[in-house]
């Protein structure tokens, strides 16, 4: 690593790579397909109108490379294809879905940030002591769960037991930010993984930083305990923190799709899992270059943060 | 500490033990299939009510366990059989090119989410539980293979190494018996977390209805299907999920306090 700009320049290049891989992975779906992709697609209803419907829509006939050319050069633009089921363009069920996704998305990361932070140092400050060890062990466990099960026994409380929030958002449409108390329970439950992650993170972070010499020099020139935490010892347990940030955006895009088939919110995980079980590849194709770009796009901008926030930390690139 | 780290441990096997009895004893003692019931009902014999199609819930319980379980733990061995080799291999070669090879496709792969590149094989391929485990093990391919270069690339730059160049020791010599012994540790910590990230995938790809059949004896389909009966018998979802909370929860408190190297753990294991 000779400099910092070699390392954005590398780290850049390695996040356009990274998109190419996924727009050639993504495409390289319709390839896979065992035998005549038009056959397997018709699936249950083989008649041959609808093959050749599919054949036509998918431009089966064309040599791949050609197809590819064509599905980039529509990416590029925007136009992400057109749904096989139903013949609507990919770019509207996204635009129609987009909505809910983000709310949540949005909503669980506003919340994740100070929620991680706050716990971790107030764990780091009393590290090993019965606060810290409630944290961490409650952290620990629950960072395992999977989010439907965590889910599921949320809604049998809350929804079932004591009746204090609907079990699911069936009924309140795309309109969520009007029904708040339907997206308490699904916030919750996206929430829990990576919040117990970004703690254990912050809480590693800050012990160590607490530790470190310079820390001990700031105590014996007698600047307040709560100004080294905040800005000497904080900034510092940052830089895995902000790497650790994307990562979870990563997992709030699983989660949202198992979140959204848990409450049945009509949102871009609902939207992707019935194209799967309809076998609906151009909007599969579709919603997966947009989830992955987003990935791409989320861990290149967390990893140039945390090289500009700890540069002699190597990142990954 | 230790005291404390004895009492974790003890926690952990005890939140463990019982779904994992279930799942690798439960079918011994399930028994025949009996006559279907009405749905959703409570009582009647059934100990734990009947489910979406009348099934005892109860049997299916005991039968759910094992595909989760088993899936979990062929995927994770499947990920280290390619991981293993490819991060010794990229460590230990002297040809950058090679390690470049080896490399660069993984970092590529890593971009793309575990789930997602789950539900989209899922779109062409119809995976059954074999494949589920193939799915999970090449979604989690990437990160152990980075993992177990960066360990051997450390041990692989100790003067004992260059030593046993020396003395002209062969390859497999160096690799299997210095290098692989040397990151025992580190990889021990690595299956833990990976085991847990694997029960994660494997649950919720069943969940979302990969790699399993539509009204198969599994915890997680169990979830899902029976979610529609919640509000008259909660139990057959109720039950399994806090059995799926149970073994993946218990796992990693087990893991994590069997390998604490005393105390502080850098947080950075604690990601999938």
């Amino acid at each position: 690593m000779s400099g910092p700009r070699s390392f954005v320049a590398r780290r850049l290049l390695l996040g356009v790579a990274q998109t190419v891989a996924v727009v050639l992975l993504v495409f390289a779906l319709t390839e896979a397909l065992p035998g005549d992709a038009a056959v397997a697609l018709a699936g249950d209803q083989p008649d041959p109108a609808r093959i050749a419907a599919i054949r036509e829509a998918m431009k089966l006939d064309r040599p791949a490379w050609e197809r590819l050319a064509d599905w980039t050069a529509g990416l590029l633009h925007g136009d992400l294809g057109t749904s096989l089921v139903s013949g609507r363009p990919v770019s509207l069920y996204l635009a129609d879905a987009f909505g809910p996704t983000l709310l949540l998305a949005s909503l669980t990361v506003l919340l994740l940030v100070p929620a991680g932070f706050g716990l971790g140092v107030l764990a780091a400050r009393h590290a090993g002591r019965p606060v810290d060890r409630l944290i961490s062990s409650v952290t620990l466990a629950v960072y395992a769960v999977p989010e439907f099960a965590l889910g599921v026994l949320l809604v049998t409380v809350f929804a079932l037991r004591l009746g204090w929030l609907p079990p699911t958002a069936v009924g309140y449409g795309t309109d969520l930010a009007a029904h708040p108390a339907a997206l308490v329970l699904p916030v919750l439950v996206l929430l829990s993984r990576p919040v117990c992650s970004l703690v254990r993170l912050v809480r590693a972070g800050m012990i160590d930083a607490l530790a470190s010499p310079y820390v001990a020099q700031a105590r014996r020139y007698g600047v307040s305990g709560a100004r080294i935490r905040y800005t000497h010892a904080l900034p510092n347990a940052l830089a895995p923190a902000a790497q650790q940030l994307a990562r979870t955006v990563d997992w709030l895009l699983c989660g949202v799709v198992v979140v959204e088939a848990l409450f049945v919110i009509p949102g871009l995980g609902t939207v992707l899992l019935g194209a799967v079980a309809e076998r609906d590849v151009p909007v599969v194709q579709g919603l997966a270059v947009v989830f992955g770009v987003v990935t791409v796009v989320l861990n290149l901008g967390a990893d140039l943060v945390a090289h500009r926030l700890a540069p002699r930390a190597g990142v990954a690139a | 500490m230790s005291r404390l780290r004895t009492g974790r441990f003890a926690l952990g096997v005890t939140v463990v033990a019982v779904p994992l009895l279930l799942a690798l004893l439960g079918p011994v003692f399930a028994g025949g299939p009996g006559p279907r019931a009405t749905s959703f009902t409570l009582g009647g014999g059934h100990w734990l009510g009947t489910d979406f199609v009348g099934r005892d819930v109860w049997r299916q319980v005991l039968h759910g366990g094992r595909p989760v379980v088993l899936t979990a733990l062929a995927a994770t061995a499947l990920a280290y059989l390619v991981a293993l080799p490819v991060g010794l291999v990229s460590a230990l070669t002297r040809h950058r090119r090679l390690e470049d090879l080896l490399m660069r496709p993984l970092d590529v792969l890593l971009a793309v989410p575990s789930l997602l590149l789950i539900l989209l094989a899922a779109t062409v391929f119809e995976p059954d539980a074999v494949g589920l485990a193939l799915l999970v093990a090449l979604a989690q391919v990437p990160d152990a293979a980075r993992l177990v270069r960066a360990a051997a690339a450390e041990a692989a730059a100790r003067p004992a190494v260059e030593a046993l160049r020396m003395q002209g020791e062969t390859w497999w010599r160096i690799a299997v018996g210095y290098v692989g012994r040397s990151m025992l540790r580190t990889l021990a910590a690595d299956a833990g977390t990976r085991l847990t990230g694997v029960l994660y995938l494997v649950a919720t790809a069943a969940f979302l209805g990969v790699g399993v059949a539509p009204d198969a004896a599994d915890w997680a389909v169990m979830v899902d299907r029976n979610r529609t009966g919640l509000f008259v018998q909660p139990w057959a979802v109720v039950v399994p999920a806090v059995l799926i909370v149970a073994l993946t929860t218990g796992t990693n408190l087990l893991f994590d306090a069997a390998l604490d190297k005393g105390g502080r753990r850098t947080g950075k294991e604690a990601r999938p």
